[in-house]
């Protein structure tokens, strides 16, 4: 009853003290009501066909900010989680070249045909995500985590063999993610390269034609907008996401004697 | 002017969505009132199919008969209807595998029970 009652009076404390600070603005200013120099110009240019030397062919304007006016900050990010996952790959090295000893007929057969039905569901879904990225919210990165639910679903309702009995090996996923890092990173750069052949003016980074560069990624595909880059850095993004949550999951649902040999000798301190 | 038709649309939602209200009502006293593992199983399940699938449906229902939303309408009430059925899908299998696992690994109690083939089929081996 005495934690009933400190608990009440210490919400309605930090709900008063909270609603002071603000009507005093100790929270900070209180946000704007018109907007502001930077977000007018993001909205008049990301989809403007009017000024098509500063648009960024995409009706999306986050993913146009995320991948086009901030591209190499997201790049940056992919790169962070590239690091994150290659970490995690190391640690488990030894793993991954081992066979795994699990012998598991999964769940029920009614639990199996659901799961069939909600795979390609998950699928759909993140597929659709990632590639229409550029046109509603969503994006490579949110496609790749939906889509990784699939795999790791996959894994415990059918069991770690399924993997192996449908060919799906760790260097397979590892080449695919290697794959598409790769294709990422030279679709932001394929502009420049393109130029320095040709004799050309191109930046990295590039996008649509520029006041000095006619170089330019398509803006329309079957009069869809494509967004130029947008597109094809969701594209490869969500592949590396999804190869890359996949071989960690695929290595942390191992089995406990195959994955505690990593661990071997923790006892002993060493 | 809404049609006689969407008037009944919407009606008939709005009463599947007070189903839905009871039935989630129902599902959570009795996960709390019930005596042990497989009927709290029961309770689960009434809170998933009757507190979540039926109310979808009704949305998809009321949103099919609402003309001011145009042609959206028609999208709301097609993606209301996928989640209802995806929904109705997962519950019943998550339950089944519950159950299940709980059988077969002697988690809790076959309480209450009055014939149990599962266990007699485990005695004669052939589960």
């Amino acid at each position: 009853m005495l934690r009933d009652i400190i608990f009440v009076t210490l919400l309605i404390i930090i709900a008063l003290a909270l609603s002071y600070l603000t009507y005093l603005g100790g929270l900070g200013d209180l946000p704007p009501q018109d907007i502001r120099l930077i977000a007018r110009s993001y909205l008049n240019l990301t989809y403007n066909q009017g000024v098509n030397w500063l648009w960024a062919a995409s009706p999306e304007a986050v993913t146009a900010i995320v991948w086009d006016y901030r591209g190499l900050d997201t790049l940056f990010e992919t790169v962070v989680f590239y690091g994150a996952i290659l970490a995690a790959l190391t640690v488990f090295r030894g793993v991954s070249k081992l066979p795994d000893r699990i012998v598991s007929v999964g769940l029920s057969v009614v639990v199996k045909r659901t799961m069939a039905i909600v795979t390609l569901a998950i699928l759909t879904v993140a597929a659709s995500t990632a590639l229409h990225g550029h046109l509603t919210p969503g994006g490579g990165f949110q496609g790749g985590a939906i889509a990784s639910v699939a795999p790791l679903l996959l894994i415990v309702v059918f069991g770690k063999q399924l993997f192996v009995e449908k060919k799906v090996s760790y260097n397979k996923l590892l080449t695919l993610r290697n794959a598409s890092l790769g294709l990422l990173s030279l679709s932001t750069v394929a502009l420049l390269i393109y130029g320095l052949a040709t004799n050309e003016i191109g930046y990295i980074f590039q996008n649509q034609a520029k006041a000095l560069s006619t170089l330019s990624y398509p803006s329309h595909m079957l009069d869809v907008p494509l967004g130029g880059t947008l597109f094809f850095l969701n594209v490869f993004e969500f592949l590396a996401v999804t190869s890359g949550f996949t071989l960690v999951f695929t290595l942390l649902l191992s089995s406990e004697e195959v994955i505690l040999k990593e661990f071997e000798g923790e006892e002993y301190g060493y | 002017m809404a049609s006689l038709l969407e008037w009944t649309l919407v009606l008939v939602g709005q009463a599947l969505i007070t189903v839905g209200v009871f039935c989630d009502l129902v599902a959570s006293i009795s996960m709390l009132r019930f005596p042990n593992f497989y009927t709290r199983l029961h309770a689960a399940t009434v809170g998933s199919i009757g507190g979540a699938f039926v109310p979808i449906v009704g949305v998809a229902l009321v949103a099919a008969g609402s003309e001011f939303l145009g042609v959206y309408r028609w999208f709301l009430s097609g993606a209301s209807l996928v989640i209802a059925f995806v929904e109705l899908l997962l519950a019943g299998a998550g339950s089944h595998a519950l159950a299940r696992a709980t059988h077969r690994s002697r988690a809790a109690p076959v309480q209450p029970v009055i014939v149990d083939q599962l266990e007699e089929d485990r005695g004669k081996g052939e589960v």
